[in-house]
C-alpha cells in the first residue's frame, strides 16, 4: 500500500506525542498526550495551534479567474477586495455541495481557494473542467508546498504581534487579510477559522518557514490541537463539516445547501454572478427557504429539512445517525454530536469572567424537519433509550471578544430581577432617596469625563421642568399661508417664541442661515436629515420605488465612527446596497497608518473618483483632530459631484469657533449634533442648514423640515426646548473664553497623563488634541475593568475600542473629555492634579477614592452661566411654582 | 497515545479480552476498564451502567463508556448480579482516565460461578494478547 502523505509538520506532531490517525487521505494528529478535552479548553482561554496543511490549497488566476469563480463557486466572488475573503460553497447542478471552502485574495491577480482534504481530488478534477471550458483560467495546486497553520483563542493577536518584523496584521474585523513577515519569513495572515474564537488567524507559509513558525508559536505557549477538537470546537461553534451538515445524509440523500443556516452568507444572487452552477436549484432551497421563516410550508418540499443547533437536556451522548423523534414522529437525525468541555463563569455582563472550572455539555447539529422550530423539545434515540433535547438558537456565542462565549441551554436567558415586594409608597420614597443620593454623588463627589455629558446650569434644568414640559405644539408650514408656521394647538404663542428665538441664536452660533430645532436626539437629526435626502432625490419621481442614497463616505466605526452615522445605526434604512459587495453602499474615510484617528486628506482624492459618494458624513465619537472639511470640499468641487457633505458635529457642536474649526466657512452643507456633550444645552439634536430660498438645494432644506415634522416627533419635548434656549444664551455669550479653555485643559490633560508614563493616543506633536477629548491606551481588553475601578474611585470615565481592537468587550481605551469639568472650574494644573490620581489608580492599584471626593469639592461652582444671584427673584419664582 | 510500556496493569488483578478487569474480594466482584482500554478511548465523558439488581450472562454487554469521539460497550467478563455501581462517575466520568483501577471501577457483581474467574487472563497473558 502507499504511504499515506504527511504534512511538514508530521515529526513535530510525533514528537509531541500525537496519535496519529489517518483523515481525509494524510496521516493527521487526532489528539495529544493532554487529550481533546484540555485541547479544546485552552483554544477557548489561551491559544490553539492547528496544523491544518492536509486542507487542499489551489491558486486560481488568468485573465478568466473571476467569470470562473462566479461561476463554479456559490459566493460572490467579486466581492472581494484585495485583503478580503469569504466563505462559499462549490455547488453542484442540484444544489448541493460537492464541498465547501474559503476563498482568500491577498494579492490583486490571483485567488486562493482552500477545499477539504478528503474532497481535494475530486473538487480538483471538478474544477477543471470549467476552467477549461471558460478559458484563460490558470489553477495551479499548492498544498503540497505549503503549509496552514491556525491559530485560535484570546491570546492568539499577542502571540502573533510579537513575531512581527514588517506588515500589519489583518484589520480586526472577520475574513480581513494581510501578509507580513513573521520572525523572517513571509506569511500570509487571514482573520479566519474553524473554531468560533472571535480572536482567530490562519498562517499560509512556505513548507522551508512552517517549521520554525510553528515552534515559536509553541514556544510562545500555544497548544498543539489534533483533529478530535477541531472537531469538538468547529461543533460547539454550530459550523458545518462536510460529510455530516452538507454532501450526503444519513440515509444517503444530498442535503440542499440552504439547509445549513451559514448558507445565506455563502450563496449569492447578485447579477454580478450571471448564470452559476446550480443557481435554479438554489434560488428555489431560497425561496422556500424565505417561507419557512414566516411559517408558510407550502414550498417545503425544496427544503424538508433544516440543520440546527439541538441541546441534550438529559444524560447522554448523541453521535451523529442518532434518530431524532418530534412527539413520537421520526423528525430527523443527528449529524454531529459529542460532549464538549466548557469554561465556567463568574460574575455577570461584561465583568464575567472565566474561572479554572469546567463541566461537560451535550451537544450536537442535527438535520430537522424544517416545521420544527427554536425551544421545540425533541427526543434523540441513542442506543434503545431516547434522551430529551432541545433546539437552540445556539451553542456559543462570538461577540464578545477576546472570549468565545459557552451558552448551555439552559442559561440562555439572563434572569429578570424583580424589587422585592413593598408598597409603592415604600418604592416610591426608595426611588426619591436613591435619586437624592445619585445626584449629590454625580455632581459633587466625581470627577465625570464622559466627553458625551454635560451638567447643564440651574436656570437651564429649572426651566427644562417648567410649563411646558407637558405640553403640545406641532407646527407646519403652509406654503398657502406665505410659508407662515401654523400651529396645531391653542395657548402656543409663547413656545412658538422661544422656539423663534432658539433659532436665531442658533443660526448665529453655527453661522448658517437655516436651522431646525424640533429633534430631541443627535441620531433622529442625523435620521432625519438622511430621510430627507432620500426623499429629495426622489423628487422628481413620486411613483417608483424610491430610491435610497447611492453611496455614503464616512468614518469607519472602528476609527472613531459614529455609531448614528452607520449603517448599523441612523443610516441603515436610507443607504442602497452595493450591488458588487452586497453590503451597505459605503466607503470609509482612508486614515495616516501612524495616526488611525486622523483622515488622510490626499487619499481621499481617489476615492471620491471612484465612488462618487453622494453624502459625505464627517464627525466622529472618538475624535482628536479637525475634520478636513475645506480640503475635501475642494475636492468635491474639482470633481462636480452631487454631493451633500455633512457634519455630524454632536461630540464637538460647543467648540465651532476660532479655537476649532467654522463647518459653515469650510464648506459643509450641513451640521447636525447633540445639544448636551460639547455644549451647554440639555438633551436634544439640531440640524443647521447653508441654503438660502433661492438656493437649488433649498428643496432639500424643506424636506428636512418635513422629515422633522411629521416625519420623526408630534411632541417636540417642549421643556428641554426651553431649556435649550437658555443655554444657547449662556453658550453664545461664554464661548470665546470655554472653548478656549477645553482645547488648553484638554492638551494640558493629555501631556500630564503622557508625562506620568500612560499612553496617550494621538500626535504629541500638537499635544494630542484638538478637542476636548483625550484618549488614553491602557491594554488590550483592559478597558471595561480599569474603568469600573476608575469609578469605584468616583473618577467616571468611558471604555471604547481602539482601531485596532475587535470589539467593545476588546477594549483597551479610555475615552475622556474635559468640558464638563472645565466648565466646574477645572484648570490645567487641576488636571494635572487629576492625571495623577488616574495613575495612581491604574498603575498602582491605590485607593483615591477620598482624595478625589475632596477634590471635587473646589469644582462644584458652575462657570460660563448665568448666575443664580442674578436671576435670584425669577428663580425663586420659578421653583415656587414647583411646589 | 501511550506505549504499551508506559501502561500500568497491577498484577493482582484479571483481565478479559476485551480489556476489562476483575478483582475478587470476599464475594464480590469489581470490574472496570483497564489502562490500555482507557487510553485508546481518549477523555471519557459519559458512562452509562446498569442498576444494582440487573443480572447479567458473562459476555453480555453491561453499559457504554462514551469518549469525546466514540462510544464503546462494556462486556461482562462473568456472570451475576450487579450489588453496586459507581456513583461517581455520572458527574466526573474523567477517573476512568486517571484511576482505571481505583476511583475509576465500574460495577460491584456477586458472582454467579466464581471459577469463572479461572477463565480470565493474568497480567502476563493479557500483556502478551496486547502485544499480539
Amino acid at each position: 500500500m502507499e504511504a499515506l502523505p504527511r504534512t511538514i509538520l508530521y515529526d513535530r506532531h510525533v514528537a509531541l506525542g500525537a496519535k496519529i490517525v489517518e483523515f481525509g487521505g494524510w496521516e493527521m494528529p487526532v489528539q495529544y498526550p493532554s487529550g481533546i478535552v484540555q485541547e479544546h479548553l485552552a483554544t477557548r482561554k489561551q491559544a490553539g495551534l492547528f496544523d491544518v496543511s492536509h486542507m487542499g490549497r489551489f491558486i486560481i488566476r488568468g485573465n478568466n479567474r473571476l467569470p470562473f469563480l462566479q461561476h463554479v463557486l456559490s459566493n460572490n466572488a467579486d466581492a472581494l477586495d484585495v485583503g478580503e475573503s469569504q466563505y462559499t460553497i462549490i455547488p453542484n447542478e442540484q444544489g448541493g455541495a460537492l464541498d465547501d471552502a474559503y476563498l482568500y485574495r491577498f494579492v490583486e491577480e490571483e485567488y486562493l481557494l482552500v477545499v477539504n482534504a478528503s474532497n481535494r481530488v475530486k473538487d480538483w478534477d471538478h474544477l477543471q473542467v470549467h476552467a477549461e471550458k471558460i478559458g484563460d483560467v490558470e489553477m495551479i495546486d499548492r498544498t503540497f508546498e505549503t503549509a496552514m497553520l491556525s491559530l485560535q483563542g484570546p491570546r492568539s493577536k499577542d502571540m502573533l504581534s510579537t513575531l512581527i518584523d514588517s506588515g500589519l496584521l489583518p484589520d480586526p474585523l472577520r475574513n480581513k487579510l494581510s501578509i507580513a513577515t513573521l520572525a523572517g519569513a513571509e506569511v500570509l495572515l487571514a482573520r479566519t477559522g474553524y473554531t468560533g474564537e472571535p480572536i482567530c488567524f490562519e498562517l499560509f507559509v512556505e513548507n522551508a518557514d512552517a517549521l520554525k513558525i510553528w515552534d515559536i508559536l509553541i514556544e510562545k505557549g500555544a497548544h498543539a490541537v489534533g483533529l478530535g477538537a477541531r472537531d469538538t470546537l468547529r461543533l460547539e461553534a454550530a459550523l458545518p463539516l462536510y460529510g455530516h451538515e452538507l454532501g450526503e445524509d444519513p440515509q444517503s440523500s444530498e442535503i440542499p445547501v440552504f439547509a445549513m443556516p451559514l448558507s445565506r452568507f455563502a450563496v449569492s444572487f447578485s447579477p454580478l454572478k450571471g448564470e452559476f452552477i446550480g443557481r435554479a436549484a438554489l434560488e428555489m432551497q431560497f425561496t422556500s427557504l424565505k417561507k419557512i421563516f414566516d411559517r408558510d410550508y407550502s414550498a417545503i418540499q425544496d427544503l424538508p429539512r433544516l440543520i440546527m443547533p439541538v441541546a441534550l437536556k438529559g444524560k447522554g451522548v448523541a453521535r451523529a445517525g442518532y434518530k431524532i423523534f418530534n412527539n413520537d414522529e421520526h423528525a430527523g437525525y443527528v449529524t454531529s454530536g459529542t460532549m464538549v468541555p466548557y469554561w465556567h463563569t463568574r460574575g455577570e455582563g461584561i465583568a464575567s469572567v472565566l474561572t479554572d472550572e469546567h463541566s461537560l455539555r451535550g451537544i450536537s447539529l442535527a438535520l430537522l424537519d424544517s416545521s420544527i422550530s427554536e425551544g421545540d423539545t425533541l427526543e434523540i434515540e441513542m442506543r434503545g433509550r431516547r434522551i430529551q433535547a432541545v433546539v437552540v438558537p445556539f451553542h456559543m456565542r462570538s461577540e464578545a471578544p477576546p472570549f468565545a462565549r459557552a451558552i448551555p441551554w439552559d442559561r440562555l436567558h439572563s434572569e429578570k430581577t424583580s424589587t422585592p415586594e413593598a408598597k409603592t409608597v415604600t418604592k416610591a420614597r426608595s426611588i426619591l432617596d436613591q435619586a437624592i443620593r445619585n445626584t449629590s454623588w454625580r455632581q459633587k463627589e466625581c470627577i465625570n469625563l464622559i466627553p458625551s455629558e454635560q451638567t447643564q446650569s440651574a436656570v437651564t434644568r429649572l426651566l427644562s421642568v417648567m410649563d411646558p414640559c407637558g405640553r403640545y405644539a406641532e407646527h407646519k408650514q403652509v406654503m398657502a399661508f406665505s410659508e407662515a408656521e401654523v400651529f396645531y394647538y391653542q395657548a402656543t404663542d409663547f413656545i412658538e417664541n422661544v422656539e423663534k428665538r432658539l433659532e436665531e441664536e442658533l443660526r448665529d452660533y453655527l453661522g448658517c442661515p437655516e436651522v431646525e430645532t424640533r429633534l430631541i436626539s443627535g441620531q433622529m437629526a442625523n435620521t432625519a436629515v438622511f430621510s430627507a435626502l432620500v426623499d429629495y432625490l426622489n423628487r422628481v419621481d413620486r411613483k417608483s420605488e424610491q430610491r435610497r442614497i447611492r453611496k455614503v463616505m464616512n468614518n469607519h466605526i472602528i476609527r472613531g465612527g459614529h455609531l448614528s452615522a452607520q449603517p448599523m445605526g441612523a443610516l441603515r434604512d436610507f443607504v442602497a446596497r452595493d450591488p458588487k459587495t452586497e453590503k451597505p453602499a459605503v466607503v470609509n474615510f482612508p486614515v495616516l497608518p501612524e495616526n488611525p484617528y486622523k483622515i488622510d486628506v490626499p487619499a481621499c482624492a481617489k476615492l471620491l473618483e471612484i465612488h462618487r459618494p453622494e453624502l459625505i458624513i464627517f464627525g466622529k465619537s472618538m475624535t482628536l483632530h479637525h475634520e478636513p472639511v475645506a480640503d475635501i470640499r475642494a475636492m468635491v468641487d474639482a470633481l462636480a459631484l452631487d454631493c451633500t457633505i455633512m457634519y455630524d458635529m454632536a461630540h464637538v457642536l460647543g467648540l465651532i469657533g476660532p479655537h476649532f474649526q467654522r463647518p459653515f466657512e469650510e464648506g459643509a452643507d450641513l451640521v447636525t449634533g447633540s445639544t448636551h456633550k460639547t455644549f451647554f444645552g440639555t438633551q436634544r439634536g439640531i440640524i443647521g442648514a447653508r441654503f438660502n430660498e433661492p438656493d437649488p438645494e433649498y428643496d432639500l432644506w424643506l424636506a428636512i423640515r418635513r422629515r422633522a415634522f411629521p416625519g420623526s416627533v408630534s411632541n417636540h419635548h417642549l421643556g428641554t426646548l426651553l431649556g435649550l434656549l437658555m443655554a444657547t444664551y449662556e453658550l453664545n455669550h461664554y464661548k470665546n473664553e470655554y472653548q478656549e479653555n477645553i482645547i488648553r485643559n484638554a492638551r494640558a490633560f493629555a501631556v500630564a497623563l503622557n508625562t506620568c508614563g500612560l499612553d496617550v493616543a494621538g500626535d504629541p506633536d500638537i499635544s494630542f488634541t484638538q478637542t476636548h477629548q483625550v484618549i488614553l491606551n491602557v491594554g488590550y481588553a483592559k478597558g471595561p475593568e480599569i474603568a469600573d475601578r476608575l469609578e469605584k474611585n468616583n473618577i467616571i470615565v468611558n471604555y471604547q475600542a481602539a482601531p485596532e481592537e475587535e470589539g467593545f468587550t476588546a477594549s483597551g481605551s479610555l475615552r475622556m473629555g474635559v468640558q464638563e469639568m472645565t466648565r466646574f472650574g477645572m484648570q490645567p494644573a487641576h488636571f494635572e492634579a487629576l492625571a495623577g490620581f488616574i495613575h495612581d489608580v491604574i498603575v498602582h492599584g491605590r485607593t483615591v477614592s477620598k482624595d478625589v471626593a475632596a477634590f471635587r469639592k473646589q469644582f462644584v461652582d458652575m462657570q460660563y452661566c448665568f448666575s443664580v444671584t442674578e436671576f435670584e427673584d425669577e428663580i425663586q419664582k420659578l421653583h415656587q411654582l414647583l411646589r | 497515545m501511550k506505549e504499551i510500556s508506559e501502561l500500568n496493569f497491577p498484577d493482582d488483578l484479571k483481565y478479559a479480552g476485551n480489556h476489562e478487569w476483575s478483582k475478587l474480594d470476599n464475594d464480590e466482584v469489581t470490574i472496570g476498564i483497564c489502562d490500555y482500554a482507557q487510553d485508546q478511548l481518549g477523555d471519557v465523558v459519559f458512562v452509562e451502567l446498569p442498576q444494582v439488581g440487573d443480572t447479567f450472562d458473562k459476555g453480555q454487554e453491561f453499559g457504554t463508556v462514551e469518549s469525546v469521539k466514540a462510544v464503546s460497550e462494556l462486556f461482562i467478563p462473568l456472570s451475576g448480579e450487579v450489588t453496586g455501581v459507581n456513583e461517581n462517575l455520572e458527574d466526573t466520568p474523567e477517573l476512568v482516565n486517571n484511576e482505571p483501577y481505583t476511583g475509576g471501577w465500574m460495577i460491584k457483581i456477586k458472582p454467579a460461578d466464581v471459577s469463572e474467574m479461572d477463565g480470565l487472563m493474568m497480567k502476563d497473558a493479557y500483556l502478551d494478547m496486547l502485544k499480539g
